[in-house]
């Protein structure tokens, strides 16, 4: 939705030539970049295209090593750590910066409490932070504690924070990667309320189609290079992908092979209830691709941590290869072959402070014993056979995996759980905050992984990855499996009609 | 009654204590409050031993004392413990020995405002004249009588090294007075460092002295845990016949060395914890029998040689 | 860089930079420059005797540091390891006291006594562990609770005073302590082997690295098919041996214990753990640098005696603010370098 008074306004704040290295690593290479009032100015590229460093430099995070910002067009050094919030340029970083055991209204106001003589008047705080959040539509207690909220409602804290501190330009870093679908449609009418203010927008988006909705520029990186800077309408998903990856991108997807209707059913679920589900039943069998549609929050996770023993199963019976098989822990499960690769990276996946090595191999410490000692040889021989497997790249063996970039993290916790050679494996959200590049990689790999005769329960919030992969889909929604969609039946329109609970139970 | 024999006084005072007990009428019953630290060392292990020892006794002998003990780790603790005494449990009298005596001033005179007797042991409180009576241990004292015997016994004068306890009050007054006490003479102090008043810190500190100078022929410290430590410091590193060494308190097993003749440990300097029973026993005086208890009464340092060890040598002391 | 077709090619990675290693020298660094300082106020000071002693004394306080440096490297804490060894020293003097009556005073009663010292210390450290793990309670809360009971049994059982091993026993148990192999005495070769063992577990074993990963995230731990609370628990009765050990090798140095045995080692073991570079919130430990940091704490003291600069007034001012060098010399290697 272009606003034509904000094309044609002066930029509010604009990058001039723009270079960054860090150490002897170049990531930005004299890249120009501007927003003005009023308008929604998306950037796109890979991972590692240099992206979140511009808008850390956008926002006074990261100081550029040659070029300019200018505010208001005039030339300024940007304060660091967050203190720009105070010229009205406020970030919103990926990974929230709420302290958790806050209150609502304390994360408001963090660090700029309303206070008469050091005493805070809280009761005004309160007032204001309610205000605040009735504008924005957005149904939060300000008493509620952050850790209580939402991934969607954190956000919108975050917004409303930014909104509270009189941000001129709000710089947003992959605002809707964690987001359902409705969740994403009141961010993007919050959107649409600050540039109609103008407030002056820029966002990192992995999700094409969004960007095209929301924006009214686009500017494409790519290994550090301004690729090219263009208006949103005149974008096409073939040409936002060709600058993006610098080539064409035929087939996202990998073709489907036809699925083996008599192959053995290796996992059997039987009205399986636990804390979040309801009477789940569906079986899987070898080599296929099994779908789980929903929105967030809909209980397609907690199937798969009650499958894996980490979630307590209240009733139901689980089968695997036609035997009874109920896990008390992890352990268990990748025993009996299942493994489970979790949605959160940072949270559940890997320890981020520690090389590749012992992330890859903490599932399967006990296969680089030697006696009772370990074998690191052994340990740097499969790193090196999931580097080339899943092409992990890391700029050298010393990184931790935190240090690595989100597709990087997803590529290693791929390994880190082939590594157990499962027979089935539960993929929670296995490109969520990933580049169409990366993606790519990762729905060839799954694929080939199924013709290898592998059993895969894919997990996504992304519609098209569902559609493009799977043989088979479930659909959950407030806990049970309301809908299953097979082959033509699996298109987009079926799977929100029943997500959103207009179609009932089918088949 | 030889648990009075540190001065003529006591022994006076203990006997009047059996004395009045039986002749008085017991008809009003009285509460006194003990507090003393935890026994966070070898002394005030003792402190607790002989206070307890002595409420156990006073108990059964006058059934209308009732008494109240407590131990502190800390001023805080002991100033909550005076709290508790006074509003909760009614004492009518108070002894106390201070773990800080500065910290302790303020609480120990609420008690007092609060119309209680107040007996002070061993640690002078920083404002005067509080307590009702204070039983004092002799810390210049202990100080002097130990740089006499070092005068004494090195005519000639030589190289000593020193183990200090804590740096609080106390050891800062046994310190002075000794070093005034070897003024002016041949007696050479190498080096003083700090032990506090524990075995470990006494064994490290005497481990490095013994590195340090090639000649010391003779070792004072200053309580008799560090004592211990220092002695097996100089053993192990076969020097312990080349030094003798004074330390202080009384502390049993130093007093069993002494009266065994000990070549090493030659003599003793007392500095016994049980003055705490002592001042007890004349608080319980003041209440079963009204005497005149009240004043300072100082518990003289005494050197504690081979012929008089066995006056200190109290049976079951877990000191 | 190229800009097409990178995709395809995936850089090898390259070997772990220098800067890593430089860094993880700080403590030795520390502890170079503290023997410099040593050696240049006391001639006295690099000779072997007085190496020997700063060792054999460092080596209580290092086998309870080893075992700090696995709870800590698991996150947790154990505030009670001072208390515990003299709780331990205290009942190896009473049983052994006990059994002399009945064994005599040679090897039986003392073995008896020594082995009964390492079990109560891996009872007393898995009962802590328990608590910690299934009974939930944050490992701080735990152990400063366990701090005060240890505290006040060995207090209890002295009755206010001081234990002391029977006298034929004591001749009996003395080599233990004052004894030597191969002309080294005997707590330094057990500080060694400890030493060398806990290395091997930390670096080698499927133990060192799952309480690194629980230590660095739980919840990682936890998807990865790690006993977390198994792996936890075994660290506290692991921590509750080695104090059981410390205690074992304390008794025949004074044959005694009191109240005042072992007060304050647990900050001295936590110490001397982060000296060494382990994490206080855990995720990363390592053994070598945790025995480093005891004797840099021990060099400390024994600098300190031979001395004639500093006034004995100032030396916890000196000991804390060589505690702080020591850690900031890791820092800024790891940040500059």
């Amino acid at each position: 939705m272009p606003i034509e008074a904000g094309t044609q306004a002066p930029p509010v704040l604009a990058a001039n030539r723009i270079s960054k290295s860090f150490g002897e690593i170049p990531v930005l290479f004299s890249v120009d970049f501007d927003v003005r009032a009023g308008e929604v100015h998306a950037i796109i590229g890979e991972n590692g295209a240099g992206k979140s460093t511009l808008i850390k430099i956008l926002s006074g995070f990261e100081q550029p090593t040659s070029g300019t910002i200018a505010y208001d067009g005039r030339v300024v050094t940007l304060p660091p750590n967050g203190e720009a919030e105070a010229l009205g340029i406020v970030l919103i970083h990926q990974e929230f910066n709420l302290a958790e055991h806050l209150r609502v209204v304390d994360s408001i106001f963090l660090g700029r409490e309303i206070a008469r003589g050091g005493i805070m008047d809280l009761g005004q705080m309160r007032e204001r932070a309610r205000e605040l959040l009735q504008t924005l539509h957005v149904d939060v207690d300000p008493n509620a504690r952050i850790d209580t909220l939402s991934v969607a409602d954190k956000q919108m804290v975050e917004i409303a924070k930014a909104i509270s501190r009189d941000a001129r330009v709000l710089i947003m870093d992959e605002p809707t990667a964690v987001l359902s679908l409705g969740e994403t449609e009141t961010l993007f009418e919050q959107i649409h309320r600050l540039t109609a203010r103008g407030v002056a927008i820029v966002f990192i988006s992995h999700k094409l189609d969004e960007v095209m909705r929301i924006a009214d520029r686009v500017t494409v990186l790519r290994d550090g290079q301004l690729i090219a800077t263009v208006e949103a309408r005149d974008l096409t998903p073939d040409s936002a992908a060709r600058m993006m990856v610098g080539r064409e991108l035929h087939n996202l997807y990998p073709p489907k092979h036809e699925p083996d209707v008599d192959a053995p059913r290796v996992l059997s679920v039987r009205h399986l209830s636990a804390p979040g589900i309801r009477d789940v039943s569906f079986d899987l069998r070898k080599g296929e691709i099994l779908g789980f549609a929903g929105l967030v929050g809909s209980g397609r996770t907690a199937v798969a941590e009650a499958i894996v023993g980490l979630r307590h199963r209240t009733s139901g019976e689980i089968e695997v290869n036609g035997r009874v098989a109920h896990f008390a822990s992890v352990a268990q499960s990748l025993a009996a072959g299942i493994a489970y690769m979790t949605k959160d990276r940072k949270g559940k996946g890997l320890l981020t402070n520690m090389g590749l090595r012992p992330n890859l191999t903490l599932l399967t410490l006990r296969r680089h014993l030697r006696g009772v000692f370990l074998d690191t040889g052994s340990e740097t021989r499969a790193l090196e056979r999931a580097v080339r497997r899943f092409d992990i790249r890391a700029r050298d063996a010393s990184v931790r995996a935190g240090q690595l970039s989100g597709g990087n993290q997803q590529k290693l916790m791929l390994g880190k759980t082939m590594e157990s050679e499962p027979a089935i494996i539960i993929m929670d959200e296995p490109t969520r905050g990933i580049d169409v590049g990366t993606k790519q990689q990762i729905y060839h790999i799954i694929a080939a992984l199924a013709a290898e005769g592998k059993s895969i329960i894919l997990i996504s919030s992304e519609l098209q990855e569902v559609i493009g992969l799977s043989h088979r889909v479930l659909v959950m929604r407030f806990g049970r499996i309301v809908g299953e969609l097979v082959g033509d039946q699996i298109s987009e329109e079926q799977i929100v009609r029943h997500q959103m609970g207009i179609e009932g139970k089918a088949a | 009654m030889h648990l009075f024999k540190t001065t003529a006084l006591s022994a006076v005072v203990a006997g009047s204590v059996l004395l009045a007990g039986a002749a008085i009428a017991q008809d009003k019953t009285y509460t006194i409050g003990v507090s003393v630290p935890t026994a966070d060392h070898g002394w005030t292990g003792g402190v607790d031993f002989f206070a307890q020892q002595a409420v156990d006794r006073l108990q059964k002998a006058y059934p209308n004392l009732k008494f109240v003990l407590a131990t502190a780790p800390d001023s805080t603790k002991q100033a909550a413990d005076l709290e508790d005494m006074v509003t909760t449990r009614n004492i009518d009298g108070l002894v106390i020995l201070p773990g800080d005596p500065d910290a302790m001033t303020a609480s120990i005179k609420k008690v007092k405002d609060a119309g209680k007797w107040v007996t002070v042991v061993d640690r002078a409180l920083s404002q005067p004249g509080i307590p009702d009576l204070y039983v004092a241990g002799d810390n210049p004292g202990l100080g002097k009588t130990t740089a006499e015997y070092f005068k004494q016994a090195m005519p000639n004068g030589g190289n000593i090294v020193v183990l200090r306890g804590l740096p609080i009050p106390i050891d800062k007054q046994r310190v002075d007075a000794f070093m005034a006490g070897i003024e002016g003479t041949n007696i050479k102090v190498l080096d003083q460092q700090f032990a506090n008043w524990n075995r470990d810190d006494g064994y490290k500190v005497m481990q490095d002295f013994l590195t340090k100078y090639p000649n010391i022929d003779a070792v004072w410290a200053q309580d008799d845990d560090i004592l211990v430590g220092a002695l097996k410091a100089a053993k192990e590193a076969g020097r312990d016949d080349k030094m003798w060494f004074v330390g202080g308190a009384g502390m049993n097993q130093i007093i069993k060395m002494v009266e065994a003749g000990s070549k090493q440990v030659p003599v003793d300097v007392s500095y016994n914890p049980n003055m705490v029973a002592t001042a007890i026993d004349l608080t319980a005086l003041h209440f079963v029998a009204n005497a005149q208890v009240d004043g300072t009464m100082i518990i003289n340092s005494t050197l504690i040689t081979k012929d008089n060890a066995a006056q200190f040598d109290y049976p079951n002391t877990p000191f | 860089m190229s800009t097409a077709a990178t995709e395809q090619q995936t850089p090898p990675p390259r070997p772990a930079r220098i800067r890593f290693r430089l860094g993880a020298l700080g403590p030795l660094l520390a502890l170079l420059l503290l023997m410099i300082l040593g050696a240049a106020l006391n001639g006295n000071f690099l000779t072997v005797a007085n190496m020997a002693n700063i060792v054999a004394r460092a080596s209580f306080i290092g086998i309870i540091a080893i075992g700090a440096t696995f709870v800590i490297t698991s996150g947790g804490i154990d505030l009670s390891v001072g208390s515990m060894a003299a709780f331990i020293a205290g009942m190896i003097i009473i049983i052994v006291n006990s059994l002399v009556p009945s064994l005599g005073a040679g090897w039986g009663s003392v073995g008896i006594g020594i082995a009964a010292g390492l079990v109560i210390g891996l009872i007393g450290g898995a009962a802590n562990g328990a608590l910690v793990t299934i009974g939930r309670i944050e490992p701080f809360i735990v152990t400063l609770g366990s701090l005060g009971i240890f505290r006040a049994l060995i207090t209890f059982l002295a009755n206010g005073g001081t234990l002391n091993l029977n006298f034929q026993a004591s001749d009996t148990y003395s080599p233990l302590y004052s004894g030597s192999l191969l002309w080294i005495p005997v707590p330094i070769v057990i500080f060694v082997l400890v030493a060398i063992v806990a290395e091997v577990a930390m670096r080698r074993t499927t133990f060192g690295r799952h309480i690194a990963a629980i230590g660095s995230n739980e919840q990682v731990a936890r998807y990865s098919a790690i006993k977390v609370d198994r792996v936890r628990l075994t660290t506290y009765a692991l921590q509750g041996l080695l104090v059981g050990l410390a205690a074992v090798l304390y008794v025949p140095k004074f044959g005694s214990a009191n109240s005042s045995t072992a007060v304050l080692w647990e900050l001295q073991a936590i110490a001397a753990v982060i000296i060494g570079g382990t994490t206080l919130r855990g995720g990363f430990g390592r053994i070598w640098g945790t025995v480093v940091g005891v004797i840099i704490l021990e060099l400390i003291g024994n600098i300190l005696n031979l001395q004639n600069l500093i006034s004995p007034y100032l030396n916890q001012a000196f000991q804390g603010a060589i505690i702080i060098i020591a850690v900031l010399l890791q820092r800024s290697r790891r940040t500059t370098a």
